[in-house]
């Protein structure tokens, strides 16, 4: 059934279509419309708001900064409000990854020494305008240490106070190590996303700061594993994604496979979750992003390609 | 005996063609023509061939003899264009119908050629149309970033794909294979329980002792009494951040970050400093055009008196120097006096 609910018209509305059934020869009754859509479902947000997720690793170079970009842009197709925090202070990449490099003005330090405001500070992704990128400071300005837990939960606090609303999701892009930084990025955060690569160095960097974080009182702790290779997998010159959930005892929020396009949309500047047709990296970014929303978890991991069965007209393509 | 060529084309087939002339496709009975090329006249009728010379010397056995025969009455003026025709359809390529058995393989070969060309260049034409309106419109500046996508009304509203419900991932009934992109994938159920779990807890709580640290002291300073030795954080000396522990007052701070509207804290602060600057100079400024006017030193001069001593009038002149860089007149005119008197 399609109805069409009016905008001005204040009397209910007789327009009524229903194509399956006779019309009726009494007098319309006022019905409660609503729309279907079938094909736009969408997740359902679980938890408060603002959720403020930071996404960890303890090693660098494990895709820390390509998760939050493309996590980020997922939920903000979504239609959630984003801010994506880059807490790396000596260091900064997220703009970089988002193409939003010539826009970064303003940093955290500018607004906590007063020479500009906080919505002056955020740099909104014209894009996806319910995304927006906030940088802790840049490369030659300094933050004192300690210093920065209380201004990161000075920030939260202002982003859940600004007129436009709570944002949906706080992302905060952790930087790599367990000094300073670590301790920064992880004072305002509820929930944790650890990212790893199946490799033994990153996984005794992930089981320490997994320890850190549960002993700074941050329960929700969930592991992506990036840069998967089915093929080593099969050949068994790599840890498959079960092996290293058992070593880690973290429940599963994605396995981001291999891909060339990672790189390609790094010197784009454009996350590839945007890419049409989807990379495969991309597909998966999208997945991990809707658990993220439901707070669930994998149920069931790829383990490694099998060969495609082709039918009588494969050659035709498809 | 002359040469008639006739030729029939379909208009159909061959839609760029514009010749208005209609031709006729024709055996040319005078000519040694074999009857297996005879019962495909039909089938021929589609394809450009080459017009063979009908001469009686030339006999070709293998090749379809064409007629062609025009059909206005005007002949004379139309010899030319007949001739130009002629020559236009002899330099088309030869197609040449072999008889016997390759007829069939030749036929199916050039159809698939055909339609796997038109497939190409009808793809190829809804690709750019899908890429590119139109060139230089509003979409431009949206493509280009000028223009926020989500608030014009030439943008068409998201229909997000599912990610785990599209084309492009396809779960077998069984669950037990994953289509990704192309390629498929073994699908391996997840084995970790909340007993496991809560194992690797404990296990990492007992091998990670960990206090947050609150206080953060460069090396050489005293810990406080009331401050958890745990809790702090030892900064080398020779950290870039060392240098930065006390430069923000953490209340301004809050302050700043809180803020909503108006002129920032330290722009507002740098911008009443260089006003009360600029205050001071203007009035510091008047203060020395005061000073320096002769004409107000006129106020403070006394009337010229004849008895005074000279050195009175000596000592105000040494001790205003300022008020008038030459001597007072009285004193001249004293000093004249003097001299005159002696």
């Amino acid at each position: 059934m399609i109805s069409l609910q009016p905008l001005t018209n204040p009397k209910p509305s007789l327009l009524y279509v229903h194509p399956f059934s006779p019309k009726p020869r009494t007098k319309f009754k006022p019905i409660s419309i609503h729309s279907l859509l079938q094909y736009n479902r969408k997740p359902q947000l679980a938890g408060e708001t603002p959720r403020v997720v930071v996404i960890t690793s303890g090693k660098g170079g494990v895709g820390k900064t390509t998760t939050t970009a493309n996590i980020g842009l997922s939920l903000a197709r979504l239609g959630f409000s984003v801010v994506a925090i880059d807490a790396d202070v000596g260091l900064r990449n997220l703009d970089l990854l988002l193409g939003l490099e010539n826009r970064v003005n303003y940093t955290v330090v500018e607004v906590l020494n007063g020479d500009c405001r906080l919505d002056q500070a955020l740099v909104r992704d014209k894009r996806w305008s319910n995304f927006e990128l906030l940088c802790i400071s840049k490369p030659r300005s300094k933050l004192p240490l300690g210093f920065g837990g209380k201004a990161l939960i000075w920030l939260v606090e202002a982003l859940k106070a600004r007129e436009e609303g709570v944002p949906d999701f706080i992302i905060i892009d952790c930087p790599a190590g367990i000094d300073a930084g670590f301790i920064t990025a992880i004072t305002p955060a509820n929930e944790a996303v650890l990212v790893t690569t199946p490799d033994i160095t990153s996984l005794r960097d992930a089981d320490r700061v997994t320890g850190l974080l549960e002993c700074d009182g941050i329960r929700d702790i969930k592991m992506i594993v990036n840069r998967v290779r089915t093929d080593m997998i099969k050949g068994e010159d790599m840890m498959s994604v079960l092996d290293v959930q058992e070593m880690l005892g973290l429940p599963l929020l994605g396995v981001i496979p291999e891909d060339t396009e990672v790189i390609r949309s790094t010197n784009r500047g454009y996350p590839l979750v945007l890419n049409k047709p989807p990379a495969l990296a991309g597909l998966a970014f999208e997945q991990a992003a809707w658990r993220l929303v439901e707070q669930d978890s994998m149920k069931a991991v790829m383990v490694e390609e099998e060969p495609k069965k082709r039918g009588f007209f494969s050659f035709f393509g498809g | 005996m002359s040469s008639i060529w006739t030729l029939h084309f379909h208009a159909s087939s061959f839609p760029h063609r514009t010749l208005s002339r209609e031709v006729q496709f024709e055996r040319y009975l005078g000519f040694a023509c074999n009857c297996k090329n005879c019962s495909r006249r039909s089938t021929l009728r589609k394809f450009i061939v080459r017009a063979v010379s009908s001469d009686d010397d030339k006999r070709l056995p293998d090749e379809v003899i064409i007629n062609n025969s025009v059909k206005d009455t005007a002949v004379k003026p139309q010899q030319n264009p007949v001739a130009k025709f002629q020559e236009s359809v002899s330099s088309l390529p030869l197609l040449i119908f072999k008889t016997g058995k390759y007829y069939g393989t030749s036929f199916a070969v050039g159809l698939c050629v055909v339609a796997t060309m038109l497939i190409i260049v009808v793809k190829g034409y809804a690709a750019r149309k899908s890429r590119y309106n139109r060139p230089g419109s509003v979409a431009d500046l949206v493509r280009r970033g000028q223009l926020r996508s989500d608030r014009r009304g030439i943008s068409t509203p998201l229909k997000y794909e599912d990610p785990f419900n599209n084309p492009m991932v396809k779960v077998s009934k069984s669950n037990t294979t994953v289509e990704m992109c192309g390629k498929v994938y073994r699908l391996a159920p997840v084995t970790l329980t909340d007993e496991q779990q809560s194992v690797h807890q404990k296990r990492r709580s007992r091998a990670y002792q960990w206090k947050r640290p609150t206080m953060f002291l460069k090396e050489g300073e005293s810990v406080p009494p009331d401050v958890d030795p745990e809790t702090v954080r030892w900064i080398p000396a020779n950290h870039p951040f060392a240098t930065t522990s006390s430069d923000i007052d953490e209340g301004l701070a809050q302050n700043n970050v809180y803020q909503k509207h108006g002129v920032p804290f330290r722009i507002q602060a740098e911008h009443d400093a260089l006003q009360r600057k600029l205050e001071a100079l203007q009035n510091e400024q008047k203060l020395n055009k005061l000073v320096i006017d002769p004409a107000a030193a006129k106020d403070f001069e006394r009337p010229l008196k004849s008895h005074l001593k000279s050195g009175d009038q000596v000592e105000q002149s040494i001790s205003n120097p300022k008020l008038s860089p030459n001597p007072p007149k009285s004193d001249r005119a004293h000093n004249s006096c003097e001299q005159n008197n002696l």
